[in-house]
């Protein structure tokens, strides 16, 4: 499930800005950004080690009471799941309309988007979770046979140079692009759910990264092999792109209706999980035995954040920039705890 | 102020402790009696199914509806008006304590119980019920009657035990009147199950039943004698679930040859039947089947909680009971297997599940059942494994195309023109070009015409429903296509459609995919793939969030268990090692690793 959540990202125009940074390197662009991913995973681990049992909601409100815990919480966990959640409604349904619904109002996309995410958030994380199983093979499959499709258009010298503009700005600027991922936090909050072990965490937390990066890295030296960079960074949607380019002879051509269906129904899990990460987290931390009456607002909320940009070039800007706060819950919140931990254990020796 | 108060209740939210699917017990109410009542030894013995049951509810009191507020006063035999005309909702209240023989106990004198019996059979109105006085031939004689339904008894059987009591019973009677029904039963009726009851209640179960109730002057019991012997169909081939290869036995409508045909097949002392009564006015058996070894004893306990807790009044069909019973009525899948094959039932409960037969009913409930063993027909494994495998697969193609291929057509015509090849699609094009009707309202319409002219060849009696069948499909598609109403390829793709629904093999699971098959045909005409996406998810998230007896309805895909050798591929029986790890069985393995002995021993394996 959290694999296939870090790959929400992959269908959108996510690619095209590594592709802008790294160049022919592009595929390198994520090695970066799985090391900074697996180091939060780290470090969340030790956080939640230290809360044994706990989310890192009331972990939060351990380190720093229950009151800038609280508000900490909200701000932090709550605000950054649902501006993510939004931001993933209004880029699919973006990526819809500019595909398959041409005509269609985006409210309609948007709405559809919704229902299908208050549904998945209603019926639990478990439910979520058995769709991933059930689908993740066709989307694995498909991007699968999507690769090979193209083997006839590569063209290896089209990773040349095969650092691109030089390894510290793919290495670096790559990690801070994709080191902005959702999946570190959700399953921060979803700890229980994996039966509130540190170490299921951890190893669930690694191999997801380790499937989704992979992924990501397969589509972008795809992308590069097919098409350069110079030509691949001009696509708004550079995997629909490469789906329209696979040509297995007159009859199969322009398959990427197919793969619209496989998109869509991973955009629907990972803003489901979105949704459901934020009304679990604003449940847990104004301390509320349900989480399901929160659903409505939270979600009628991602709806209207999601209709606020005017078009889909002011939508990829504010991504931009509302990636970023995704290293605040991820990797600086961790942080902030386990400083506030060993700052309280001080003070404790001290006084002893 | 009071307007106030009930606005603020209205909008404060209110956990649901009522919702059915969730929790095991069906209300509060239910829990609370649950509660109350002692509980038997096996409920004691292990642990209540599910995990909401355990966690503890909220005590939430049920509205008294107006009628019952009065409470439930038992009727009096004296009104002559036997188990009541009231409502259907009285049903249970009835099933408490409104049955008038449920505190009557048999009298010592022969005209009292002769009494009782008339009023409770509304006699002499009654036709049916025939009252017989005899005198048994014992020395001194003694005056009896006999009970019995007309219709309902093998009159040989009886012959027999009236010629047994009046003319070869020439004994001496016991000088204590009260133990004549022991005498009896012991001394002078040579019946296969004879039985001595003391309540009405049974008396009269037995009775309608089709036994033979004996009463004695001087005897406050009665003696109850096997004649069970109506009319009923002999055991016959399947008519829904037919098959090439196997057995070619089918269910019929009498519970115990019902039983008797599965126990032909478990020959095993393990293979346990109990009955329990459901239905306040009919009382039907209904026989809960099981492996005593192999079954998991929460599932049982809860087969029979679920079972026993049934008020209504009345149940004529396995089909009745399946609703009463399952977890989440308001999904269109079935979560219980219905079938007519005792093979599958027999293999079922070798594999740890629980069959429920109703009497009356052909058709016997398997539970719990995953969505993917309702794929599968049993032949598979009959015949050899690759033809069984390819079947398979076959299936799970007919299966998406039962409903996603009318959808996706409309999609793809509709909204992705450049997925369809030039020639198909100006062939598609040439086609359409005289049809007046929008591709949406075309295609509603053959599959309505489709949907009717299978509805009436199944009504239509006798070989005439299928040649009906055949022929008003083929009429009506070719008069529709020359009259320029519909399109030659969508006659083709209606057929395919209904073919791959015809390919699924449980019937229940074919019709709820040909509902579904509507709802995708609005999404894909109004949403293209995208909506097609959306009704995939939403169908996907409902169905895996489904149980059936606490199990996962995806399971062993979602989520994933121990997937076996017989789920989508069937491999060869020498793999079927273990039985599926989702029914949790007491014993999970099915056979050795190497259950082929003559492969490593040369004595064949014998001690293996």
């Amino acid at each position: 499930m959290l694999a296939m959540s870090n790959m929400a990202k992959d269908f959108m125009p996510y690619p095209r800005q590594l592709l802008e940074i790294g160049g022919p390197a592009a595929w390198m662009t994520p090695l970066g950004g799985l090391v900074v991913a697996l180091a939060g995973i780290y470090l969340m681990s030790l956080v939640l080690k230290k809360s044994p049992g706990n989310t890192i909601i009331e972990a939060t409100e351990q380190a720093f009471g229950p009151l800038v815990g609280t508000a900490l919480n909200i701000l932090i966990i709550v605000s950054v799941l649902e501006m993510t959640g939004a931001l993933f409604m209004r880029e699919y349904s973006d990526a819809m309309l500019t595909t398959t619904l041409r005509g269609a109002p985006i409210s309609v996309v948007g709405a559809v988007f919704l229902a299908m995410s208050v549904l998945g958030a209603y019926l639990g994380i478990e439910a979520v979770a058995r769709v991933s199983r059930l689908f993740y093979l066709y989307v694995l499959g498909g991007i699968l046979i999507l690769i090979l499709s193209l083997t006839p258009y590569w063209n290896v010298h089209n990773f040349l140079p095969i650092f691109g503009e030089g390894l510290p700005k793919v290495i670096f600027q790559g990690a801070y692009k994709t080191s902005t991922i959702t999946e570190i936090i959700l399953a921060a909050v979803i700890i229980q759910a994996m039966g509130g072990s540190v170490k299921n965490f951890t190893k669930i937390g690694c191999y997801s990264m380790l499937i989704g990066f992979g992924i990501l890295i397969l589509i972008l030296a795809t992308v590069v092999l097919t098409y350069t960079w110079q030509v691949g960074e001009e696509f708004t949607l550079p995997l629909l792109r490469l789906a329209r380019t696979i040509y297995l002879g007159r009859f199969f051509q322009r398959l990427e209706a197919i793969y619209i269906l496989f998109w869509s129904i991973v955009g629907a899990i990972k803003i489901s999980l979105c949704l459901y990460g934020a009304a679990a987290s604003l449940a847990r931390s104004l301390k509320l035995p349900d989480y399901r009456p929160l659903l409505w607002p939270l979600g009628l909320a991602m709806y209207i954040l999601c209709l606020l940009p005017p078009d889909m070039s002011d939508a990829i800007r504010l991504e931009d920039f509302l990636r970023t706060l995704l290293l605040i819950p991820n990797y600086f919140l961790p942080l902030f705890i386990l400083a506030a931990y060993w700052f309280k254990g001080g003070l404790q020796r001290a006084g002893s | 102020m009071s307007i106030l108060n009930n606005l603020l209740k209205m909008i404060t939210y209110q956990e649901n402790t009522d919702r059915e699917g969730f929790v095991l017990e069906e209300t509060a109410d239910d829990g609370h009696a649950a509660r109350q009542s002692e509980p038997s030894p096996e409920s004691e013995a292990v642990p209540q199914y599910g995990e909401k049951a355990s966690a503890g509810r909220r005590a939430f009191k049920k509205p008294v509806r107006p009628a019952n507020k009065a409470g439930c006063k038992p009727r009096r035999i004296e009104d002559g008006s036997v188990a009541g005309e009231g409502r259907p909702d009285q049903a249970s209240c009835q099933a408490k304590s409104e049955q008038p023989a449920n505190n009557l106990s048999v009298s010592a004198s022969l005209e009292e119980n002769r009494e009782i019996v008339g009023k409770l059979y509304g006699l002499p109105v009654n036709r049916d019920i025939v009252v017989r006085d005899i005198v048994i031939g014992a020395s001194p004689a003694i005056n009896g009657f006999i009970v019995f339904i007309d219709g309902l008894v093998d009159k040989s059987v009886q012959d027999l035990l009236i010629q047994a009591l009046m003319f070869f019973a020439v004994r001496p009677a016991p000088p204590e009147k009260g133990k004549l029904a022991a005498y009896v039963k012991d001394r002078l009726l040579p019946g296969n199950q004879v039985s001595v009851q003391s309540r009405f209640r049974d008396v009269l179960d037995a009775v309608n039943y089709g036994d033979t109730a004996l009463f004695l002057e001087g005897c406050a019991e009665a003696v109850l004698v096997e004649t069970k012997g109506w009319e009923h169909r002999s055991v016959e081939r399947p008519t829904i679930e037919q098959m090439v290869r196997g057995p070619q036995e089918a269910f019929g409508e009498t519970l115990r040859s019902n039983t008797a045909l599965v126990r032909k097949l478990v020959k095993n002392e393990n293979l346990t039947t109990e009955f329990l009564n459901v239905g306040a006015r009919n009382r039907v058996n209904v026989a809960v089947m099981y492996m005593r070894d192999l079954a998991d004893p929460a599932l049982v306990a809860e087969v029979k909680r679920r079972v026993g807790s049934i008020k209504t009044d009345f149940i004529v069909d396995s089909g009745m009971l399946e609703e009463f019973i399952q977890e989440n009525p308001y999904n269109l899948n079935p979560t219980i297997m219905a079938t007519e094959r005792p093979d599958r039932v027999a293999a079922s409960i070798i594999d740890g599940k629980v069959a429920l037969a109703v009497d009356g009913s052909p058709f016997v409930l398997i539970m719990p059942v995953t969505m993917y063993e309702m794929l599968h027909t049993g032949e598979e494994i009959y015949s050899r494994w690759q033809f069984g495998t390819f079947i398979r697969y076959l299936r799970a193609l007919a299966f998406y195309l039962a409903f996603l291929l009318p959808g996706f057509y409309l999609a793809v015509i509709l909204f992705h023109h450049e997925m369809i090849p030039t020639e198909l699609l100006l062939a598609i094009a040439g086609n359409r070009e005289k049809v007046p009707f929008p591709s949406l309202i075309e295609v509603l319409l053959m599959e309505i015409s489709f949907e009717l002219i299978r509805e009436a060849g199944l009504r239509i009696p006798g070989v005439m429903g299928s040649t009906i069948g055949i022929v008003g499909a083929l009429i009506l598609g070719q008069a529709a296509v020359q009259a320029n109403i519909v399109s030659p390829i969508l006659v083709i793709l209606v057929a395919v459609t209904g073919l791959s629904s015809f390919a699924i093999p449980y019937y229940s699971l074919a019709f709820a995919l040909r509902i579904y098959r509507f709802f995708y045909i609005i999404l894909g005409a109004t949403l293209g793939v995208f909506g097609i996406a959306a009704g995939l998810f939403t169908q996907a998230i409902l169905t895996a969030n489904l149980k059936s007896f606490g199990v996962p309805y995806l399971a062993p895909a979602g989520p994933r268990t121990v997937a076996g050798a017989d789920v989508v591929a069937r491999l060869p029986v020498f793999f079927h090692e273990n039985r599926p790890d989702y029914l949790n069985p007491q014993d999970i393995t099915r056979q050795p690793e190497v259950s082929r002995g003559w492969l490593i021993r040369k004595d064949g394996g014998k001690d293996n």
